[in-house]
């Protein structure tokens, strides 16, 4: 079932200094149950996407459909479906207990009682949040607010979840429960997820999908895997030599040498690792090796350079 | 419907009892709004005693006048204060609003709701004892129809000015992401003024604020229930027609905001 269809979307501010594209007509479709990672530059037309995504923002021109509705148009029938997080601004009751918020969002999202009392005790026990029931809102840390934000969002079990940067500023722990939860989410409830993140961390342990958008276009869609291996052809050998001795290899150049150590790259598709490594053990004496794939981020940040695929 | 308003009502209290986590900073902010009350009054008393009277009028007589402005302005900024121009657009240029629009409920509902302040609430206790005050001293017989005058010369007023609230809650929508200068040029002055002057800050705001709701909702039912004569051409009957003029203001307002918000949602911020 396709649960988000934009179509064409374009969206035109009026700045200043004239009139600015920042979304220049997209297309994607998202099914229910799918977990989305969309990443771009500052100012590439994320949030703005998003926005028109959640009837935030009127589209200047183009089709967007979410759950089957207009977003602008039912604004309040869709907010009943979708979940919104922004990592950086808060939903809760600031000055509140966190139980207080949780009692208000079962209130205006219309949830029974009895089951709003059976959800959030599985999500307090699944986000550890029993000990911050009591707590205001403003004396949670980042991490516990960010899980507080979430419970909060997915409470009313909405059918979509656009998150915006939800690990921004969390240490390595926090990151990680997040994640554990966002992953689960997916998977039990089937809970579409569109995530917005600098984090390339959180899109390769999370999304089945990524979108890129750049300049306001749609320059990538499709899976990190497929991304890796259109654009990251060139893998790296590092090998520790019994000696110091030079390293001459048909398929390969040498990158870097350290001591005994040479950074051998080459190419995906000219020649295989095993091929590679055969090649070099029949002329030399290796101590260790290891093969490095490459970077997302690195492959991330040469698509924004507007390096095409080789 | 019923459902609607109490989710509404939920919020309202939640928001009092976000304030009310500070019992000394909420009773200090409603003391301290009350006793400004107290001082404006003091100030009206003062300068009523220099000249005896203004055009016929005996000082508790005017001040009967003040004390029912007092309390519709109370009524009114316990509900709408967050509509004010520099709140909106705080509300607007932090991201907040953005949120508003995400939740299952009407803007204006949530924005009213969520920020109730208890602040008003002084003022208007402060400004119905004014009034209780004056009518005593200037020998007013309560009758159910003159109570019934006063009663609605409040809510009218406390309608109009909420009205006015709204229609430039509406319009701050549209200055936010224009240019700043135009912001600074209407608006500006407020973040200079200390805090009575929030009440009446420019001329603007005291035009609408005090001298519009006045005249139309106040000084004539106020004739009604001091039993005065007004000026020739003001008949008696005319206090009623505050009530259409009130909703009229309303209205306005309402649609003065929607139109703010469809600009906002078809430019963002």
């Amino acid at each position: 079932m396709t649960l988000i269809e934009v179509e064409g979307l374009r969206k035109r501010f009026r700045t200043r200094r004239g009139p600015v594209e920042a979304v220049a007509g997209i297309d994607f479709q998202v099914e229910a149950g799918e977990f989305v990672g969309y990443a771009g530059p500052n100012g590439a037309g994320k949030s703005t996407t998003v926005k028109m995504m959640s009837g935030i923002l009127l589209p200047s021109g183009g089709r967007v459909e979410v759950c089957g509705m207009v977003p602008y148009r039912e604004r309040k029938r869709l907010a009943r479906r979708m979940g919104v997080v922004f990592g950086q601004r808060t939903q809760l009751w600031w000055d509140l207990p966190l139980e207080e918020s949780f009692e208000l969002v079962g209130h205006l999202y219309r949830i029974p009682a009895a089951e709003r009392a059976a959800r959030l005790r599985r999500l307090e026990e699944v986000l550890a949040l029993g000990p911050l029931l009591a707590v205001p809102v403003r004396s949670l840390s980042l991490g516990q607010r960010m899980r507080a934000e979430l419970a909060a969002a997915v409470l009313p079990s909405p059918e979509v979840l656009f998150l915006d940067e939800p690990t921004i500023g969390l240490d390595v722990e926090a990151k990680a429960a997040v994640r554990d939860f966002l992953r689960e989410l997916n998977r039990d409830e089937g809970t579409t997820v569109i995530l917005t993140t600098h984090d390339l961390d959180d899109i390769t342990r999370l999304c089945s999908r990524l979108m890129i958008i750049d300049h306001g276009r749609l320059i990538y869609d499709g899976t990190v895997e497929a991304l890796r291996s259109a654009y990251g052809t060139t893998r790296v050998l590092v090998v520790d030599l019994a000696e110091d001795e030079p390293v001459q290899l048909a398929g390969a150049v040498q990158a870097r040498a350290e001591g005994r150590r040479r950074w051998l790259e080459f190419a995906r598709d000219e020649v295989s690792a095993a091929e590679l490594i055969a090649r070099l053990l029949a002329g030399h004496e290796v101590a260790d090796l290891t093969l490095e794939e490459p970077d997302i981020e690195d492959i991330v940040r040469r698509i924004y350079r507007g390096e095409a695929p080789p | 419907m019923a459902e609607h308003t109490r989710v509404y009502l939920r919020l309202a209290a939640a928001s009092v009892r976000s304030t009310a986590r500070r019992p000394a900073y909420l009773a200090a902010r409603t003391v301290a709004a009350a006793l400004i009350v107290a001082i404006e009054v003091a100030g009206v008393v003062l300068m009523l005693d220099r000249f005896g009277s203004i055009g016929g009028w005996r000082p508790p007589e005017v001040l009967l006048l003040f004390g029912l402005a007092f309390t519709a302005q109370g009524l009114a900024l316990v509900f709408g204060d967050t509509l004010e121009a520099d709140k909106m657009s705080e509300l607007v240029r932090r991201g907040t609003f953005d949120q508003v629009l995400t939740r299952p409920a009407s803007p204006l509902g949530w924005v009213v709701a969520s920020y109730v302040d208890t602040r008003f609430l002084g003022r208007m206790l402060a400004g119905a004892a004014t009034v209780v005050w004056a009518a005593d001293r200037a020998g007013v017989a309560w009758t159910p129809g003159r109570a019934a005058l006063a009663a609605l010369a409040v809510a009218c007023a406390a309608a109009i000015i909420f009205g006015v609230l709204l229609a430039a809650a509406g319009f701050t929508f549209v200055t936010v992401q224009g240019s700043e200068a135009v912001n600074v040029l209407i608006f500006g002055g407020q973040y200079l003024a200390s805090y009575p002057m929030q009440i009446y800050g420019s001329p603007l705001r005291f035009m609408f604020v005090w001298v519009v709701p006045i005249g139309l909702a106040i000084y004539v039912p106020a004739l009604g229930v001091l039993g005065r004569q007004g000026p020739p051409g003001l008949p008696g009957w005319l206090a009623w027609l505050a009530a259409p003029v009130a909703g009229a203001f309303v209205a306005l307002g309402g649609l003065a905001w929607r139109a703010g918000i469809r600009h906002y949602v078809g430019t963002g911020s």
